[in-house]
């Protein structure tokens, strides 16, 4: 056991909500690739011009030789048996987006709408669930990026690049982290959510400047997928965070609560909460545990700084 | 040329090799959300939320709210003609032929007063033109000026009993089984002022891949609900009776019958 010392840094419900939150984008993905391989082309504007692509997933079958290519302005690859034609038992089959990376893995629009737009609303209420919760704690406070943490965006990045000794962190999160959840938080969400609405027909006959603000419904679905794109990059990231900064660690406290901290400073801070922590783990949801992330002093111990987790 | 081929050879190793660690990863993944799709509970708890949906986006947009409607410069040079191939059976060539003479809508069900229009007496009532969006469940998008009849005026000549819920939409054009598509609307979109009967599509009487001689137009739903080739209106309190009972074509076969999402 020797310095180490277990602290609680998630509570209940910012766990609960988390791993709703990663299953519900999951599904969100998945489907959501099935939707776009009904029509696998993206266009700008409000309509769809056959010859105005900008994006396209396609196959080809030139004397039965077929193949897959992706398209992106004048730029195409050939992406056989990944993007356009997957290999399958039955031989190569013309999809843009393979069989497991959709929900559900056979071809069904209909399906994919099903599984999209019930796990819409869990996205939707978890989130607004967390937001509240965060808000009424005081929580999103500490990972806003302010325009002081924006200055030190490039010094973070040279200190992680082990170009800078020290790291400019004041607080809990470090300017990177903010400016990652900031975006995603701020930017992203509203956005991913704003252009799903300008897709329906239902909305956009009340609110014409739904689509108008993306510059047409076809733009609306341009950004839903690109946003996507950019949460799953985000996702990737975080995931390299996580495995690359302790993975047992970080996934015991995101399944737990508890953390590990090697105890750097011999000031010795007998808080109680400190104490109660340092008896091997109870039950994630004991009652010491939850109370000890009421106390302002808990809350300063439990948030670590030095432990950044992105 | 030869630089591309060995490029080429790489990216297909790697892609291979994507495609083969991700097959592995997730095709158990994927068996168990094919499963979960093909449970029936499962299913009936997704599709549980489109009552929510209808709820929601209904009680946002209020009623009789406008679709945008757009400039002649807006107008889609291609228009995909979608669904069915157009009802090639001998009435129906013969009634196009005929420029639609002999052709009658037939307007029924729980009315006061069930009866025929011809085409003529559907273009003497005061019509509606509206350029318009057609957005298809698939993801694209077309734009085109429709002329029609507001389904609200024949609703008023019709009159619908009290019991009247639906209004359905029987059509000429048959899948590869032989299955009539059919559609339905409820009255709140039935009485929507850009809801209309559509005859001319882009100035032209309506063309046969669009569905002449008559098509629905709701502009609050997608282009699925918009039934082509239309032989026959029912005014009805339930859909369940007819054909697979989930109130249309598609619907039958898992779509949403609310389809504005």
């Amino acid at each position: 056991m020797q310095t180490d010392s277990l602290i609680y840094r998630h509570n209940r419900i910012t766990r609960l909500t988390h791993w709703v939150n990663a299953f519900a984008l999951l599904i969100l993905f998945m489907s959501g690739l099935q939707i776009f391989n009904a029509y696998p082309n993206l266009h700008w504007g409000s309509k769809a011009e056959p010859d105005e692509v900008f994006f396209s997933i396609y196959a080809t079958n030139d004397d039965g030789v077929i193949r897959g290519y992706t398209q992106l302005y004048g730029w195409t690859v050939e992406t056989t048996g990944f993007l356009g034609i997957q290999q399958t038992e039955m031989g190569p089959f013309p999809r843009a987006f393979p069989s497991w990376l959709t929900i559900p893995g056979y071809f069904w629009l209909a399906g994919g709408r099903r599984w999209h737009f019930f796990f819409a609303w869990v996205f939707a209420l978890n989130g607004l669930a967390y937001f509240a919760y965060s808000l009424a704690r005081g929580h999103l406070r500490q990972f806003l990026l302010s325009l002081k943490d924006a200055t030190k965006l490039f010094p973070m990045a040279l200190y992680y690049l082990r170009l800078r000794r020290e790291s400019p962190q004041e607080g809990d999160y470090n300017p990177l982290q903010k400016f990652a959840y900031t975006g995603v938080l701020f930017v992203l969400v509203p956005l991913i959510i704003l252009s799903g609405f300008a897709m329906s027909p239902q909305l956009d006959v009340a609110f014409n400047w739904l689509p108008a603000m993306f510059g047409g419904r076809q733009s609306a679905r341009a950004f839903h997928f690109i946003v996507t794109f950019l949460f799953a990059l985000f996702t990737f990231g975080h995931i390299v965070m996580v495995a690359t900064t302790g993975v047992i660690n970080n996934m015991r406290s995101m399944l737990t609560g508890w953390y590990a901290v090697k105890a750097t400073s011999p000031e010795p801070e007998p808080s109680e909460p400190e104490a109660a922590a340092a008896e091997p783990p109870p039950e994630p949801t004991s009652a010491p545990a939850e109370v000890s992330g009421k106390s302002p002093e808990a809350k300063a111990q439990t948030e670590d700084p030095s432990h950044e987790e992105k | 040329m030869k630089k591309n081929s060995s490029g080429m050879s790489r990216r297909k190793i790697l892609l291979g090799a994507l495609n083969g660690a991700g097959l592995l990863l997730l095709s158990g993944c994927e068996n168990v959300f094919n499963q979960l799709h093909q449970n029936q509970k499962v299913l009936s708890l997704l599709e549980s939320v489109e009552g929510s949906n209808r709820r929601l986006l209904r009680s946002l947009t209020g009623k009789n709210k406008l679709a945008q409607e757009f400039s002649e410069k807006d107008i889609s040079r291609y228009f995909k003609p979608n669904g069915n191939p157009p009802p090639f059976t001998g009435q129906y060539v013969m009634d196009a032929m005929s420029g639609w003479s002999f052709w009658r809508l037939e307007v029924g069900g729980v009315v006061k007063k069930p009866g025929q229009f011809s085409l003529e007496e559907l273009k003497a009532i005061p019509g509606r033109t509206q350029i318009t969006r057609h957005d298809c469940v698939e993801g694209w998008s077309a734009i085109a000026k429709w002329k029609g009849v507001p389904l609200s005026e024949i609703s008023k000549r019709v009159q619908p009993e009290s019991s009247a819920q639906y209004v359905v939409f029987y059509c000429m054009d048959t899948d590869q089984e032989g299955n009539h598509y059919y559609e339905s609307i409820d009255l709140h979109d039935a009485s929507h002022p850009q809801t209309i009967l559509a005859y001319e599509m882009n100035e032209r009487p309506l063309p046969i891949e669009h569905g002449a001689p008559l098509r629905l137009r709701v502009e609050t739903q997608l282009g699925y609900k918009m039934a082509k080739y239309i032989q026959r209106i029912e005014y009805v309190a339930s859909t369940r009776e007819i054909a697979r009972g989930k109130g249309g074509y598609w619907e039958d076969q898992g779509y949403e019958w609310y389809a504005g999402i």
